[in-house]
């Protein structure tokens, strides 16, 4: 592990260096955004844009737009060629949180399967882009009102999964490398660092502290009896019939979710033959577990969202040994029937205990 | 790497009709795809989309294919519309299938339900290639009406199988029926608690009977119920289950039950396996 001290400028000039031989993505301040406080990811082009915001809680979006697209080609079709044609340019992403990198563990398990389980389903479209695909973390020095990392076991600030992290200090930066692809980050790039001093992490460990004593002050008033990964929440029909009474079933929580991994498989007609195409899905839509004649395991709206919040909570806990919210409060920044997850939660718990 | 979405071309040569809605189609993959009784594939029809079916062929069976299907959704409709000599995809074998050795020694109830036989015929006729090594091989298989019966032509060389026996019935009375009336868990009825008794001289006793079952949801509820009444063990009683299995690969969560992936834990689940689910079916 190396650290140092860079100051802004020398920080732009650093990522204006990475953008030579690879794609840049930054998180930027849009004033158009009806929150200009969240910034969201921009590539950066001729120069590295001046609105490149470190500060703050998490950017709009996570890292696994860059993974795991929205929509994307997986075959062509009539083909007799068995292996995958992928597009994984490097690319660098700078800003994702802690909570972002734990949402990739829960991808790393499902598509990567090979490198935590024996399995033999690799998926070569997410593996291609992850392992060419370099991870800049930074650390959390605000918490918005919907976080809640803490509650889920998480930090403000990431430890591990990163190749390199960034701690946004007053004067500048701390620079921390994770991996040795993050040192080669920092190689040749001497004349824009300073050596780390007593002051820099002391500033460091206050910035941390006090965030992290933020969002756990935040969030005390969700707080139940129950640690957040010995969750058994149940099928009270009424308890989630009372926290599904505002969803619509929009998927937005889904598709924003930093550890939602589902998708939807679309065949359509292309150039010389056909295509299959992967969407981002979301199971709360009525077809999702719909069956061939009709069949559906899950035709009330109540139903799936259960299966949703269970699913970040005690399915994937099972299932890969890890709960798969991360906290990151994005599912409540866009739900437009203001639900939040961590209300919807303490109801079911709250309900349960009474039954 | 591997791309586990291209589905290999597959020629149809040829097309059965079962029954006024129900077909077997036979495919000649261009690449080997084996599979085991109980697994199954997914079905691509260009341009249209993908579904998950169990082939109906024997397994032992590797150049060819055959898949019974009805016409009910958008797939299996543009499906009814191909031709012999047309071309559809299918990747695969997916799922965990019946482990035969778990049948050695076994009498082997199979209880179908509509177009829930035609998978059963897969494993039927894995078990007819090594018969001896089964003590019964009982096939219950109820339908709507007698044009509903699908392998009408199969039924009675299945029942000159050594060891074996066919009951069938359909769910209302019609003319030209002499059998059975009533829906499937009817061709229960004749079987006592399960001790060591006789049917058709037979032995089928609690310790040694197994059960395949495979048909609508509703008959996956009452056939488990009735068998576990019968005193079938539930650790004996394989289901074949019913989901939307759209990757297979355990991957796009379409078939998730709890925290099972059917598409790989599955689609054969014993009654103990599903047991702690509220309503599995």
């Amino acid at each position: 592990m190396k650290e140092v001290f860079i100051g802004r400028e020398n920080l732009l000039k650093l990522i204006g260096r990475w953008a030579k031989s690879r794609r840049v993505y930054v998180p930027v301040t849009f004033d158009i955004m009806n929150s200009p406080e969240t910034p969201d990811y921009e590539l950066v082009k001729e120069e590295v844009p001046d609105k490149v915001e470190l500060h703050g809680a998490c950017p709009a979006q996570s890292p696994k737009t860059f993974l795991f697209y929205a929509r994307e080609v997986v075959a062509k079709y009539p083909s007799s060629d068995p292996e995958a044609s992928v597009e994984a340019p490097a690319t660098v992403i700078v800003g994702p949180r802690a909570c972002d990198l734990e949402g990739l563990e829960k991808f790393d398990k499902v598509y990567w399967s090979t490198k935590h389980f024996t399995e033999e389903y690799d998926d070569p479209f997410y593996i291609e882009k992850r392992r060419n695909t370099i991870l800049v973390s930074v650390d959390c020095t605000a918490a918005k009102e919907t976080c809640f990392c803490t509650m889920m076991g998480g930090k403000p600030y990431a430890e591990d999964g990163f190749d390199l992290n960034i701690s946004p200090l007053e004067s500048g930066y701390i620079l921390t490398t994770g991996s040795e692809t993050g040192e080669k980050l920092l190689d040749g790039s001497d004349d824009l660092f300073t050596p780390v001093d007593s002051n820099h992490t002391d500033e460091r460990t206050r910035s941390r502290a006090s965030v992290t004593a933020a969002v756990e002050r935040q969030n005390a008033q969700y707080a139940v009896d129950v640690a957040y990964d010995k969750h058994e929440l149940g099928s009270d029909q009424d308890a989630w019939a009372y926290v599904t009474q505002n969803c619509v079933g929009c998927g937005a929580c889904n598709r924003i979710c930093p550890s939602c991994t589902c998708f939807l498989l679309v065949d359509q007609r292309a150039e010389g033959g056909y295509e299959r195409t992967r969407n981002w899905d979301t199971c709360l839509s009525i077809g999702y577990a719909r069956t061939g004649g009709g069949g559906n395991s899950r035709p009330n709206l109540a139903q799936r969202l259960e299966n949703r919040l269970r699913c970040k909570l005690e399915y994937s806990r099972d299932r890969y040994g890890a709960v798969s919210c991360t906290g990151c409060g994005r599912c409540i920044d866009v739900c437009m029937g203001r639900i939040d997850m961590r209300e919807a939660i303490k109801h079911v718990v709250t309900e349960m205990a009474k039954a | 790497m591997k791309n586990l979405y291209r589905p290999i071309e597959s020629v149809i040569e040829d097309i059965k009709k079962e029954s006024p809605n129900i077909t077997t189609y036979k495919f000649r993959p261009k690449e080997p795809i084996t599979f085991g009784a109980g697994q199954f594939v997914e079905l691509t029809v260009p341009g249209v989309g993908e579904a998950p079916f169990t082939p109906s062929s024997n397994p032992n069976v590797k150049e060819t294919m055959e898949i019974t299907i009805m016409d009910v959704g958008t797939v299996t409709h543009a499906l009814s519309k191909m031709k012999v000599g047309d071309t559809v995809g299918i990747r695969g074998p997916y799922g965990n299938g019946y482990n035969m050795a778990d049948f050695d020694g076994k009498e082997i109830l199979i209880m179908g339900g509509g177009v829930g036989l035609a998978p059963l015929r897969s494993l039927i006729l894995a078990l007819f290639d090594d018969i001896d090594r089964y003590k019964k091989v009982s096939i219950r298989y109820g339908a709507r009406t007698p044009e509903d019966v699908i392998f009408k032509d199969l039924l009675p060389e299945w029942e000159k199988m050594k060891n074996t026996e066919v009951l069938l019935t359909i769910d209302e009375p019609a003319d030209n029926w002499t059998g059975k009336v009533g829906v499937v868990t009817v061709l229960l009825e004749d079987l006592p608690l399960l001790t060591a008794v006789d049917v058709k001289g037979l032995p089928f006793s609690a310790d040694t009977a197994v059960a395949c079952v495979c048909g609508p949801p509703i008959m996956l509820k009452f056939v488990n119920m009735a068998l576990l009444e019968k005193g079938f063990k539930p650790e004996n009683i394989y289901h074949s289950m019913e989901r939307n299995m759209s990757c297979g690969l355990g991957k796009c969560g379409h078939c998730m039950m709890g925290e099972l992936y059917i598409c790989k834990d599955g689609p054969v689940m014993t009654a103990a396996e599903v047991a702690k689910f509220e309503d599995p079916f």
